[in-house]
């Protein structure tokens, strides 16, 4: 089983060598037959690496220590969902996650492109089975998972216990949807330069891809904070890490893309821009790759420390990222011009938003990159830290906010900004009042806070706005107004809902940055702490064996001031028996949006336990925007324009043509 | 305005803004990024008290001194030179005598540096980076019994 | 029969991803719309729903007739592209191409498959390899079997007592102080328990009588005072600490006390020789290798020629290379666990004369530590 893994694997390989080749040679020669194999072979080399994986997943599943790539990441003791987990909880495992997630990308193409001009399909195709094909080979030669063991050792040496989590289950497998997400609009960037045919129906085309994998990387960047948020044990929800920043470039890269394309779909301007970002957005990921499995960073995610990978990554990077921008500067003069605009309408908007969006992206690339330049060039040491981000990304995101309620109210072409000022009163009525009350009658609110909570508030009813006006609520009769909001396109429910959500996770991170309160304290079984308005006692402190770690399991009683009991918080210290390795479990309480956060310490100098405990107002709304963003990226990709392109006689059948969630 | 200056006017807005943002990068670059220091490094080129730095080094043997709840007090080495630490907070689960730190705070007008963050290694076998590096080079830790 | 199996289904796979790409080739061409035709739908279904939000007074009139002006004109240049789009190409390239792909599949795959790939290699699920008859598994999964056994059921002593001495083959001395100290622990101590179990603690620590195993050894004795593996790395501990004459007497009394035909005549013999001569000549000899290599069991006098002989390699390597710390500290204080006071003095002279700065403190520091100082 694990053999035919490891002979499926190569087979995908030859495949994808094909895959490059055919169509590509099908398109110049515009040979439907030659064409016509991109797709089959795309679906095949998918269900082969799918084959590769399940073997490899399999062998975890029975610790079949044979397998080396077992052997060095499970152990037999270990529950079966984190043998499972385990199978990509490292270096080569992932990276066969990769390659699955990106010939599944192409089989979508091949499945679901029917409303593509064939030379299109036949280009992205190729250029999907490019990557594939390079990326095979560096998994086969210097990442190989299914490398045996002549004489199987009996016990494995187990999975750092950090990863040891539900979160790692979703957590990569979202992040590279995400990521590899992007490599098909970077293929459709391609096949459109080599062409040389770039028009508002290819910004339709790319849309579904774009927007799927701007939901995946969104879901995986929520995901990852969120475990890092309770499994860490820090309370923290973002820490400006390299691998964070890593997955935050191609987001921010995407989230431009998204808008860029709508400019180019409907009036066809910014053309060049747009190829370029998505050019960009998936030579981010590439970059993001290469951080991580290079080792060059050292953090919680650098399980891989081998320069040879590392090595051979660049030149990947290399090679797509400085192919793909050469054909882009050949092609980009020979492209026409598209539809004018004036500075003050829906299409400056978006080039604001682009121009924010992409120098935060700028910003977040320097302050990423620049300790490991200047450390190659001086061999000094800096940390580029959260201080950093917050002053430029954060003076970058504040005008964005202020702007973005006002690009949906703005007409194409010709916008009247006093108008849409009009429009938004209450909006920024609701915003003032906000971050009044919130000053007012909050403690502990600083007049920075209470501009974001009015930011926030902004977001949220700017958002609502929208909507409100587009059905006409107020200004036509409820039926009407409900029979129109009924009848809005989903692409307008998606921008709202997507702005929505961000404003939700805006209130959520300024909420806690601003009203977080922390208690650190040595307690003894029967201590209580107050912390904002809830009483913690500490109850008693139990060890515990699991299958493979014992832990110090500390239980706490959480109760109001009044005294209304509010259940049991348990927080506790694992030992990882085959490691020896330590970790704190923290013990979380939900109330509403809101989170007691409690995290053990080592014993104090007086017989006691330090205990950490943070009351975090509103933390829930961080991740819960993220949803909601993704809720509105699932809209759009419902809206039934994007399935539009396909000749009339095929309609039918290109009605189903939309790609699976 | 004619349309090519309106174009211009454009333009050289972006120029600003891009020209705005990059000072900013810079500026924030300079003022909020904090260097790396071995105890020994210090004594070459001492700090002023108050600039944030981060100080790496390995917890010498025998130096942890907890105090009345949750305020620990340890020295950093790099087996040449020895700078006290005091800190007051949640140690990382993998902080133990002689395993690799890294700190971050300031020096207090007395002398002691006081960290508001401590970062011990991951796992078993990872080392901070920046103070792997500084021990190889001083010859003090090897892969194997350092780990 | 498994590789069998697994050639069967591999060339089923090549077979199946070769046809993946032969079928689309041999297919007949799908009926081709001109290439405008994809553009056409886009844009046509654009200026409906410019139609449409105009009706439902999304937009204004006057917008709505811009933007479908604006279509109009992309409809019309896509019509025209497609119209001057079509290239012929020969059949000939797709025979060609054709032919190179679907042969690229199978020789590819088998040929990058026969060099990095391993078909003999069974695969070895953990349950299979516990499940199979005692008398095919290795010595590992017999151990595994047992310690999963002993998992379950901590207190089977007889276990305990089986596992010991296999750790012991298996070098896990660690591993076998603890199965003796669970022996003890359930079926209480015994002369041959304790003695078991002080040797484990000696060999987890490199040979060397330590005082937990000295301690074993003696509660062994007041068990049986007869008991020679007790008596015997007893006075290997003397020896260690340099007190030769004693060990030698130690062990003297033990001769006396063993039956006729008793194994450990000959060992002992052996240590009250070397002893002997150690104490007349006080420079040690080189070890001898011969006997180390001839040695076919682990008794600990041939564990301690041993040491000495990568002692001896060891000091050789500093001669050649004298810049190594960890070496040197190695060496001396192997010297010191062998009883050879001189020559780790000797060494750490040796030490300092060949190390400069910050090293040279370490290592004496470290001598210090065990007791070794450069006279004068």
């Amino acid at each position: 089983m694990v053999e035919i893994g490891h002979f499926a694997l190569v087979l995908a390989f030859a495949l994808s060598l094909v895959q490059a080749a055919l169509p590509f040679i099908g398109a110049r020669t515009r040979q439907d037959r030659l064409m016509a194999v991109g797709g089959p072979v795309a679906i095949t080399a998918f269900a082969m690496t799918a084959l590769s994986f399940l073997a490899l997943v399999a062998a975890y599943v029975q610790s079949d220590f044979s397998v080396l790539n077992v052997w060095e990441n499970s152990h037999s003791a270990k529950p079966l969902l984190y043998k499972i987990t385990g199978t990509w909880g490292n270096h080569e495992g992932s990276m066969l996650l990769w390659v699955l997630i990106l010939t599944f990308f192409g089989a979508l193409v091949a499945a679901f492109g029917r409303n593509l001009p064939p030379v299109l399909k036949a280009d992205v195709i190729a250029v999907q089975g490019l990557i594939g094909a390079a990326f095979f080979l560096f998994v086969l030669s210097t990442s190989n998972p299914f490398v045996r063991l002549v004489l199987a050792p009996i016990e494995g040496s187990d999975l750092n216990p950090v990863l040891q989590d539900v979160g790692l289950a979703i957590h990569p497998p979202l992040l590279y949807l995400g990521y590899v997400g992007f490599s098909v609009c970077f293929s459709f960037a391609v096949a459109a330069l080599i062409e040389g045919r770039i028009d508002a129906a290819w910004a339709r085309w790319v849309r579904p891809w774009t927007l799927a994998a701007w939901i995946f990387l969104t879901g995986g960047i929520a995901m990852g904070s969120y475990w890092a948020y309770y499994e860490l044990g820090w309370g923290g929800f973002w820490f400006w890490d390299p691998v964070e920043n890593a997955s935050f470039m191609p987001w921010l890269a995407g989230t431009a893309l998204l808008h860029s394309a709508i400019v180019m779909e409907r009036r066809e301007a910014l053309k060049i821009w747009t190829i370029l970002l998505a050019l960009l957005a998936f030579s981010l990921s590439l970059l993001g790759t290469f951080l991580v499995r290079s080792g060059v960073l050292t953090s919680v995610h650098a399980f891989a420390t081998d320069p040879t990978r590392g090595v051979f990554i660049l030149a990947l990077l290399a090679f797509f990222v400085g192919g793909s921008l050469s054909l882009f500067a050949f092609r980009a003069q020979s492209l026409q011009p598209g539809g004018l605009f004036q500075p003050i309408s829906r299409e400056g908007a978006l080039v604001l938003n682009n121009l924010f969006l992409t120098t935060a992206t700028a910003t977040v690339f320097v302050g990423t990159l620049y300790p490991l330049a200047l450390e190659a060039v001086t061999g000094e040491k800096i940390s580029v830290g959260a201080p950093f981000f917050n002053l430029t990304f954060g003076a970058l995101m504040v005008p964005l906010m202020i702007a973005m309620p006002f690009g949906p109210l703005l007409a194409w072409k010709r916008g009247d900004l006093a108008a849409a000022g009009q429009r938004l009163f209450a909006a920024a009525g609701g915003a003032l009042l906000a971050g009044l009350v919130a000053l007012l009658f909050v403690d502990g609110v600083t007049a920075f806070a209470a501009v974001g909570f009015g930011l926030a508030a902004w977001l949220l009813i700017g958002a609502v706005t929208d909507l409100v006006l587009r059905a006409g609520i107020g200004s036509v009769a409820p039926s009407v107004a409900l029979r129109r909001f009924a009848g809005l396109p989903r692409s307008v429910f998606g921008t709202a809902l997507a702005h929505f959500g961000l404003g939700l996770t805006a209130l959520g991170i300024v909420s806690v940055t601003a009203l977080q309160a922390e208690r650190i304290v040595a307690m003894k079984p029967g201590d209580t702490v107050d912390i904002s308005g809830y009483v913690l006692t500490f109850d008693r402190m139990e060890p515990v064996r699991g299958p493979n770690y014992t832990e110090d399991r500390a239980y706490f009683a959480l109760a109001t001031e009044a005294g209304r009991d509010l259940g049991e918080v348990i927080s506790s210290k694992r030992v990882y028996t085959a490691r020896q390795m330590p970790t704190t479990e923290a013990g979380i309480a939900t109330r509403g949006f809101s989170q007691v956060y409690v995290s053990l310490g080592d014993p104090a100098a007086n017989g006691g336990t330090v205990v950490r405990v943070w009351h975090k107002p509103l933390v829930t709304l961080i991740w819960l925007g993220a949803l909601v963003m993704m809720a509105g990226g699932t809209m759009s990709l419902a809206d039934r324009r994007l399935r539009i392109g396909a000749p009339a006689r095929r309609k039918v059948k290109a009605a189903a043509g939309v790609p699976a969630e | 305005m004619t349309r090519k200056q309106k174009r211009l006017a454009v333009i050289a807005g972006a120029l600003v803004f891009l020209g705005g943002a990059t000072t900013l990068t810079f500026y924030a670059l300079g003022q909020r990024t904090s260097y790396f220091y071995m105890p020994s490094d210090l004594s070459a080129k001492p700090v002023e008290p108050g600039q944030r730095i981060r100080l790496g080094g390995l917890v010498e043997k025998g130096s942890i001194q907890r105090g009345q709840g949750t305020e620990v007090a340890f020295a950093v080495t790099d087996q040449e030179k020895t700078i006290k630490v005091v800190y007051n907070g949640l140690l990382p689960d993998l902080f133990r005598e002689e395993q690799g730190v890294i700190t971050e705070g300031a020096f207090d007008p007395a002398g002691n540096f006081v960290a508001d963050s401590v970062l011990a290694k991951h796992d078993e076998t990872y080392m901070p980076k920046e103070v792997a590096d500084s021990l190889k080079e001083k010859g003090v830790w090897q892969e194997k019994d350092g780990g | 029969m498994v590789p069998m199996l697994f050639w069967i289904a591999a060339a089923a796979l090549t077979l199946a991803a070769s046809l993946a790409v032969l079928v689309p080739l041999t297919r007949k061409a799908a009926g081709t719309e001109p290439a405008g035709r994809h553009d056409i739908e886009v844009y046509r279904d654009q200026l409906q729903e410019v139609e449409r939000d105009a009706a439902r007074g999304v937009i204004e009139a006057s917008q709505a007739e811009q933007a479908k002006v604006e279509i109009a004109r992309r409809l019309l240049k896509a019509d025209s592209d497609g119209q001057a789009a079509r290239k012929a190409g020969s059949g000939g390239v797709v025979r060609l191409a054709g032919l190179a792909g679907v042969l690229l599949v199978p020789l590819v795959s088998w040929g990058l498959y026969s060099a990095i790939g391993a078909p003999g290699v069974p695969g070895e699920p953990l349950a299979q390899r516990m499940a199979r008859n005692p008398a095919e598994s290795s010595i590992d999964e017999l151990i595994a079997r047992a310690e999963k056994h002993l998992a379950d059921n901590p207190d089977d002593a007889r276990g305990w007592e089986i596992l010991g001495p296999v750790y012991m083959r298996q070098q896990r001395f660690a591993d076998a102080a603890t199965a003796w100290r669970n022996a003890i622990r359930i079926a209480g101590s015994s002369a041959q328990r304790e003695s078991a179990l002080g040797e484990a603690i000696a060999a987890a620590a490199g040979g060397v009588v330590t005082a937990d195993a000295r301690a074993a050894f003696e509660r062994a004795l007041a068990k049986d005072p007869n008991e020679p593996k007790s008596r015997f790395l007893l006075a290997s501990g003397l020896a260690q600490e340099g007190k030769l004459a004693e060990a030698a007497d130690a062990w003297q009394q033990m001769k006396l006390a063993l039956a006729a035909d008793s194994p450990w005549h000959e060992p002992v013999d052996r240590a009250i020789a070397e002893a002997k001569a150690r104490l007349e000549a006080p420079v040690a000899k080189g070890p001898n290798v011969d006997d180390v290599t001839a040695a076919q069991e682990m008794t600990p006098q041939d564990r301690q020629q041993m040491i000495e002989s990568m002692v001896a390699g060891l000091d050789e390597k500093l001669r050649a290379n004298p810049d190594d710390v960890e070496g040197w500290q190695r060496l001396i204080r192997s010297y010191v666990v062998l009883g050879r006071a001189d020559d780790a003095k000797a060494a750490l002279a040796r030490a300092l004369a060949g190390l400069e700065g910050d090293k040279k403190d370490q290592v004496s520091a470290f001598a210090a530590e065990l007791g070794v100082k450069v006279d004068g």
